[in-house]
Order: structure tokens, then C-alpha cells, then sequence
């Protein structure tokens, strides 16, 4: 039961990351996008983390996403072809995927297949996942928040940047 | 009759399904009872041919849904346009499955110890069926509505998130008959939460849309927003999702704030122990409690909606970013406040001193007309 639960969603999970990367329509893409996040949650809840599993549901499905689904929108990206991009940044791409792609296996291959896992049963309530992140991982915690202040500082100058040049130009 | 397959399967399907039924009976009934109050309220008759006081309205309107012409736009993004009004149906369904309808276990579906969150992350999901079908319908009006409705939704998204921190501070559970038993024990949450109660009042009619904050559909303004090109079955499926996300969160500010399905403060008075004692009636008691509270909630949105004005969109965004988030941020500090000096009681004459002040404000003898005739045009 819990096998044929597992591979229809990981099914899902990695069709709809396909569609992501191949469909040509943006809002489609983001949609898909979601549709896997949920997929990932029902993962997190055979691993027997249905904490994690809320999480990546309010979080990704909930806010993130929406807001993706709101920029494609407001910038109306439906049909628009794409403009010919220069071969190096096509070779750059490329090649950069791959090699993030080789890491990715090797270290699924070193982590996942060759090591031995830590048998669960695994503490996944709120309680004991605060504690952790505040006493053992508090330092990787506020660095994450510092990273997406500055992302919010630079977006706020950059818009405002704008802002003043119209306020100027009559 | 205990077989796993009994136990985790079967009762709870039909749980839900009772469960199910009752709602959609009480979404059918508040689209009555919406009418024939705003009609109260604006001095006029509201629904009345239909059957007794209009009351065969709850199934001519069905018929009438079911009988109309479907049209489809030409230019519609087919599949796009389709899944529009079913998306949203999907959690506002599911979420019943999670809340504590009366005493546990026979009168809860299920009992996830995150419960809370589960129920946050479903309604959360209720946006998109609204931005999908507000793009799909290939008219600027609609899209416009779908992507006011985004950005209202992800906006009051923090303040409901962030009223409930308080509460879950106090109970220290994310389980929500943990937190309806802890309230019957001390006092309801609202008493030491009033700040958190508020705001979970105003961002829970954000975020479904309802009139202060209907810019999504503002028909001054984008015809009806985002359901502008639905007809028939499909509207009537977009009003199925926002009555029920409406009786969700009015559940939800039920269990959190005022105390669940008890009517008992400091262990007395109807608590879950002597409604147990009472057998099946208190049960049924228990739940017809629960329910009459949502009720309380569900015509307070249709107060709200008769006395307020709609917001224009820049103060929406203000109130949401500027007032909500500070007070739920600040909320929080003070309640971590008094957890850490273990003074939790103190905070009840926070709710005290506030309901009394409220109070005062409201039945304070008012100024005569005549007296101050400058004054007349500033005293709305």
C-alpha cells in the first residue's frame, strides 16, 4: 500500500517537474510547479514528517507560488516566443546544468545508495523541530534570514530607483 | 467492528460525510439568510416569494444554477477555465475532515497533532481556482480580479498566520482539541488574545473575499471580477467554495478564540468531562453548540458586509502591511512576554479591560444634534 502510494506520487512529482522545465506557457509551468510541490508533500507525510509536509504546503504551494503565478500574470507572459539567445549563454546553460546535474547524482549516489540511513522512528513535531533550529541550527537559520533581507533591500532599492527617476523626468 | 480497516477508513468517511452534508445544508441556508438580513439591514424586504418568508429560495436558486446555459467564452483557455471554479472546491471540502465538531473521539473526523496547520495549508491552496479562472477567461476585467485576489491573499496570508501564534503560544499545541481543552480549563482565548481575536476577524473576511475586502469582484469597478465570464453551474461552484472557506474559518475562529464546542470557562460549566458524562446527547449537544457559535460568525460577516464600505486598493495593502503584521508581530512579543514571566493570567485583564472599554465607547451617551451643528459632519 504504501509503495504503490509512494511511486504514483513520485510519478507525479517527476511528470510534472518535466512539464515545468519543457511546456512553453509560463502560468502552465508554474501550475505544474505546484502540482509537484504537492506530490513532495505527500512524500514528507510517508516519511512521517507531517510537519514538513504543512510547511512545504503554506509555504511553497501557498504563498510562493501564488506570487509567481501573480508576476507571470501582471508581466502577461502567455504567448510570447522567445527571443534567440547568443550560443554562449545556450553553452553556458547547458553545460552548467550538467555539471549541477553529475554533482546532484554523486551525491545522491554517495548519500542515498552506499550509505547507511539512521533507522526512524524520527521526532518530527513542531516542538522538537523549533528547538533544533534555534539552539543546534541557529546560526544556518538567521544567515538564511539575512539572505532574504538583503534579497528584499535590493528589491525595494531597485524599484525605488525607479520610482525617483519618473518622480524627476516631468 | 475494530478491524484497522473500520477504525481508519470507514467511521471517518462517514463522519465526514455527515459532517459534509450538514455544511453544505448550513452554505444553502446562509445564502438565504444573507439575503433576507442585508435586506434587514438596508431597510428593504429581501427574498420573500418564494415559499414561506422566501424560505423555497434554498432550492429554487440549485435549480436555477443547474438549468441556466453553461456559456464558454470562445477565446478561454479551455482547461484553465474548467479548473477555475472546481480547484477551489477541492480544500474547502477537505478541511472538514480536520475540525473538532464536538467531543472527541467520536465527534472528529480525524485528530492530526498539526492539525492547524493542515487546515492553513488547504485554505491557502483555495486562491488559485480564483487566479486561474480570472486568467482563463481572457478578459481584463476578470484577470484583473484573479490578480488582485493573489495579492490580497498572499497579503492577509501573514496577519491570519501570525494572530494564531499567540494562541498556540498559550495552548502550546497545534492540535486543535488540545487548544479547545486548554480553553475550557482557563479561560476562551479571546480574553488574553483580543488583539490576536481581531485580527484574525479582519483578515479571515480578507481572505474570503467578503465586502470590506472584495476588491476581487468589486463590481463598481471590474463588472464581477474574476467570475465576470462564469454562468450557471460554475459561478454557483465559485459561491459553493467561498461560503464554505466562509463556515472554515468561522469554525476556525470558534475553536481557537471562543472555546470550541464547550461552554464552560475554568473547568466549569459545560466542559468536555460533562458532556461526556451525558453520553451520545451531550455529544450532539457539544456539536449543536459548536455550530450555533459558527452561526454567531457566519451573520457577523453578513453585518460586516452590510456596514462597511469597500476599501479602495491602497488601503487595503496599508491595512494588511502596515497595521495587521505590526500589531500581530507586536501581539506576539507581549504574549512571549508574559509566558516567560509566567503571568499568563495577568493578560486576561487585557481582554477585559478592552471588551470594557469597547463597551463604554459604544453605549456612551452621544452629543445632541443641535448642541454642535459644526460637529454633525465629522461624527460618522
Amino acid at each position: 500500500m504504501e509503495f504503490a502510494i509512494f511511486f504514483f506520487f513520485a510519478a507525479v512529482a517527476v511528470i510534472f517537474a518535466l512539464v515545468v522545465v519543457l511546456h512553453r506557457n509560463p502560468v502552465v509551468g508554474a501550475l505544474s510547479l505546484v502540482a509537484s510541490f504537492f506530490a513532495l508533500a505527500v512524500m514528507y507525510v510517508l516519511l512521517e514528517a507531517p510537519f514538513l509536509a504543512a510547511l512545504q504546503v503554506i509555504v511553497y504551494a501557498g504563498a510562493i507560488m501564488v506570487l509567481f503565478l501573480f508576476v507571470i500574470m501582471l508581466l502577461n507572459l502567455q504567448h510570447v516566443a522567445e527571443p534567440v539567445t547568443r550560443p554562449v549563454q545556450q553553452f553556458l546553460g547547458y553545460t552548467s546544468g550538467a555539471a549541477f546535474g553529475l554533482g546532484l547524482l554523486y551525491y545522491i549516489v554517495k548519500y542515498a545508495v552506499f550509505a547507511k540511513l539512521p533507522a526512524g522512528p524520527f521526532v518530527t513535531d513542531a516542538r522538537t523541530i523549533g528547538i533544533k533550529l534555534f539552539e543546534a541550527y541557529v546560526f544556518p537559520f538567521e544567515m538564511v534570514s539575512i539572505l532574504l533581507l538583503a534579497a528584499i533591500v535590493g528589491a525595494l532599492l531597485l524599484s525605488g530607483r525607479q520610482y525617483q527617476k519618473r518622480e524627476a523626468a516631468p | 467492528m475494530n478491524t484497522p480497516l473500520m477504525h481508519y477508513l470507514v467511521w471517518p468517511l462517514v463522519k465526514f460525510l455527515i459532517a459534509f452534508i450538514i455544511v453544505q445544508v448550513l452554505v444553502a441556508a446562509m445564502n438565504w439568510i444573507e439575503r433576507r438580513l442585508l435586506g434587514l439591514f438596508q431597510a428593504r424586504l429581501g427574498p420573500n416569494r418564494v415559499g414561506y418568508k422566501g424560505l423555497l429560495q434554498i432550492i429554487a436558486d440549485p435549480v436555477k444554477f443547474l438549468l441556466k446555459e453553461d456559456i464558454v467564452p470562445a477565446s478561454a483557455e479551455k482547461v484553465a477555465y474548467f479548473l477555475g471554479p472546481i480547484l477551489p472546491l477541492i480544500p474547502a471540502f477537505i478541511v472538514f475532515c480536520l475540525i473538532p465538531f464536538g467531543p472527541p473521539p467520536t465527534f472528529t473526523v480525524t485528530r492530526v497533532n498539526v492539525g492547524l496547520l493542515l487546515i492553513l495549508a488547504l485554505t491557502s491552496t483555495g486562491v488559485y481556482g480564483i487566479i486561474l479562472g480570472g486568467w482563463a477567461s481572457n478578459n481584463k476585467y476578470s484577470l484583473m480580479g484573479g490578480l488582485r485576489s493573489a495579492a490580497q491573499m498572499v497579503s492577509y496570508e501573514v496577519p491570519f498566520g501570525l494572530s494564531i501564534v499567540g494562541v498556540l503560544m498559550i495552548c502550546g499545541s497545534l492540535d486543535l482539541v488540545t487548544i479547545v481543552r486548554y480553553q475550557e480549563t482557563n479561560a476562551w482565548n479571546f480574553l488574553p488574545q483580543i488583539v490576536a481575536c481581531f485580527i484574525f476577524l479582519v483578515a479571515m473576511n480578507a481572505e474570503n473575499n467578503r465586502t470590506p475586502f472584495d476588491l476581487p469582484e468589486a463590481e463598481s469597478e471590474l463588472v464581477a471580477g474574476y467570475h465576470t465570464e462564469y454562468s450557471a453551474m460554475k459561478f454557483a461552484f465559485f459561491m459553493l467554495a467561498e461560503f464554505s472557506m466562509m463556515i472554515v474559518n468561522s469554525c476556525l475562529m470558534v475553536t481557537l478564540f471562543f472555546g470550541g464546542w464547550t461552554l464552560g470557562m475554568f473547568g466549569i460549566g459545560l466542559t468536555t468531562d460533562v458532556l461526556r458524562h451525558m453520553g451520545m446527547f451531550g455529544g450532539i449537544l457539544g456539536t449543536l453548540i459548536f455550530v450555533t457559535k459558527v452561526m454567531l460568525f457566519m451573520l457577523i460577516y453578513v453585518w460586516f458586509r452590510a456596514t462597511f464600505p469597500r476599501f479602495r486598493f491602497d488601503q487595503l495593502m496599508d491595512l494588511g502591511w502596515k497595521w495587521m503584521i505590526p500589531l500581530a508581530l507586536g501581539n506576539i512579543f507581549v504574549t512571549a512576554i508574559f509566558i516567560l514571566a509566567g503571568q499568563e493570567r495577568l493578560m486576561y485583564w487585557i481582554g477585559i479591560v478592552s471588551i470594557g472599554l469597547a463597551a463604554m465607547y459604544l453605549f456612551k451617551p452621544k452629543p445632541k444634534r443641535a448642541a454642535a451643528p459644526g460637529k454633525v459632519a465629522h461624527a460618522s
